[in-house]
């Protein structure tokens, strides 16, 4: 009997066991619920079974010790609550009626072997990210869905991440959960043209998980690096998952290479500091180049497939021109605006269009920046603050100060977000420093 | 990153472990958390540039002082230091499992992906 333990010593024991615990359950969760989502056809069902094995690890392993193979084991238990649940619950006997048909009899051959389930196991996961993807729900029920099953965030993480309230994080999985549900969603994983559309979806999923890490929307840090780290472990999970679709390997380079940036992208004091500022040496050199190596993958499936390369791939492209300049100087902006023209012709949009008039205006002048913009519909991008804070840029660029200190102040009243801001605070404060100084020149020259 | 430390002396690992180590790795980057990884020569080939008292000195490997070498790397991204330790602890019963009379250890490190936190 361990009476002369100190109480806090066991204390401590419990502690570090939980700590393990959830190490655990964050490496075997999405697995472990994909393989219960294939057995039992029913997501909710298939996280509760999956939450009942960790609370049985959480009772058990403080005793007994972590066992050598803690995914089997979580498997083993959750199989064995699956084949309860399915006997006492009436009105699932048809479907247990139906399991046991497509089986061998036998007490233990109701479900399917562990060999056998982990022998599906990347199956699993694509179907579990097709299905927390479906283009029946929003996309933020989308993210959220996806973070709790595929990532195995807790609800928690998930409100704190997307600083939501965890009960409204929680009523959104939980309808997500009943619309897939209530609509009999088809668990086959997709093919042909199905599949690539689906994909599509999955891609924007993780990449609005990334972006909202990366600038977040509103709120008072610029970024929010665990969804950042997040979203490029989902992209790199598809680009095993789907290796034979280019765009998956440049959705991987785009997010990583965007990542690689992020040591640099806040001063000492937490202001953001732009691409063009940035101290390079504090970027990533291991993402940077894993990144890269991922384009090339891209490249090269693509070229293998005869495909031409989608809008993310060529994203990254532009990414990648970033990251091989060893100074703001060296960049390649005749060749970033041409990848800007591959992917406005592939992908048009005002967002893109914006980008591409940056592109234009350092490769070829503010003029040809300032082309760009004006040739956008109007009011496109009303709302926004990015289309302002663009034309203040080139405005800035080409010598016309006061006009874009006006264009500033008007990207001020449009961003939420309090680090945006204040860079605009002071774009806006030197363009009219600069228009004070040059007011008598400029006014005769124009 | 992990670094595996061992006793210089063993031979190859043996077929199991390198299948083993390879499926291991494989789930790695499928889950998403490997970077980089490989293994490390076991010293034939390896010198320390050393700074004392003023004095750069060179000194050819393998050192017959040191027990252990560090005979592989591995670089994998997770979300805590229990996370990696998890990780570690596997690769620790990999080793065990198909690696008769192994023994050694691995060492998680954090590799700083932004500056140092304030004290």
């Amino acid at each position: 009997m361990a009476s002369d333990a100190p109480r806090e010593a066991q204390a401590e024991v419990q502690a570090e066991v939980q700590a393990r615990v959830t190490a655990v359950w964050r490496r075997e969760s999405t697995r472990l619920v994909a393989a219960l989502l294939r057995l039992t056809r029913d997501l909710e069902l298939a996280e509760d079974l999956a939450q009942d094995a960790l609370v049985a690890a959480l009772e058990q392993w403080p005793g007994d010790g972590i066992p050598a193979n803690p995914g089997a084991w979580l498997m083993q238990v959750a199989k064995r609550r699956a084949i309860d649940t399915f006997r006492r619950n009436a009105t699932l006997r048809d479907r247990t009626a139906e399991l046991a048909r497509s089986l061998p009899t036998g007490e233990e051959a109701q479900v399917p072997d562990l060999d056998a389930t982990l022998d599906h196991v990347e199956d699993d996961v694509l179907r579990l990210i097709l299905l927390t993807c479906h283009p029946l729900l929003s996309p933020e029920s989308r993210a959220a869905l996806t973070l709790r099953l595929v990532a195995g965030l807790t609800t928690a993480e998930i409100a704190r991440a997307f600083l939501a309230r965890e009960s409204a994080v929680g009523q959104r999985i939980t309808r997500a959960k009943k619309t897939l549900a209530e609509h009999r969603v088809d668990l086959e994983v997709p093919v042909g043209q199905e599949r690539t559309a689906r994909l599509d979806d999955v891609m924007s999923v993780v990449y609005l998980i990334f972006n909202e890490g990366y600038t977040a929307t509103s709120g008072e840090d610029w970024t929010r690096p665990d969804l950042c780290h997040e979203g490029i472990r989902l992209a790199r999970m598809l680009a095993v998952l789907e290796p034979r679709h280019p765009d998956t390997h440049g959705l991987q380079a785009l997010l990583e290479l965007q990542a690689s940036r992020l040591p640099a992208r806040l001063d000492a004091d937490g202001a953001p500091v732009l691409l063009e500022a940035q101290d390079r040496v504090r970027w990533d050199q291991l993402l940077l180049r894993h990144g890269l190596a991922a384009l090339d993958r891209a490249t090269a499936v693509a070229r293998e497939r005869e495909e031409s390369i989608g809008p993310i791939t060529a994203q990254a492209h532009i990414a990648a021109c970033h990251a091989r300049a060893r100074t703001a100087e060296e960049t390649d902006w005749p060749r970033i605006a041409r990848w800007y023209d591959a992917l406005s012709a592939a992908a048009p949009g005002p967002v893109v269009e914006v980008n591409r008039a940056v592109a234009h205006g350092r490769a070829h002048g503010p003029d040809a920046g300032l082309a760009v913009l004006d040739a956008l519909a109007p009011g496109a991008l009303a709302g926004s603050h990015l289309l302002p804070s663009v034309r203040g840029d080139l405005l800035a660029r080409a010598g016309r100060h006061r006009e874009a200190a006006g264009a500033f102040s008007a990207a001020i009243s449009l961003t939420a977000n309090e680090g945006e801001r204040s860079v605009l605070r002071r774009r806006r404060a030197e363009s009219l420093a600069a228009d004070v100084g040059n007011a008598p020149s400029r006014t005769t020259s124009r | 990153m992990g670094l595996v430390q061992m006793d210089p002396s063993k031979d190859n690992p043996p077929e199991a472990l390198v299948k083993a180590m390879g499926e291991h790795i494989e789930a790695a980057i499928a889950a998403g958390v490997f970077l980089d990884g490989g293994g490390l020569d076991g010293g034939a080939q390896c010198t320390e540039v050393r700074l004392a008292q003023g004095q750069v000195t060179t000194v050819d490997g393998p050192y017959a002082e040191a027990k252990e070498v560090v005979g592989g790397y591995s670089v994998l991204e997770f979300r805590s230091h229990e996370e990696a330790v998890e990780e570690a602890r596997r690769l620790v019963e990999l080793h065990h499992q198909h690696w008769p009379g192994w023994e050694g250890s691995v060492i998680v490190r954090r590799i700083w992906d932004g500056p140092p936190p304030q004290a």
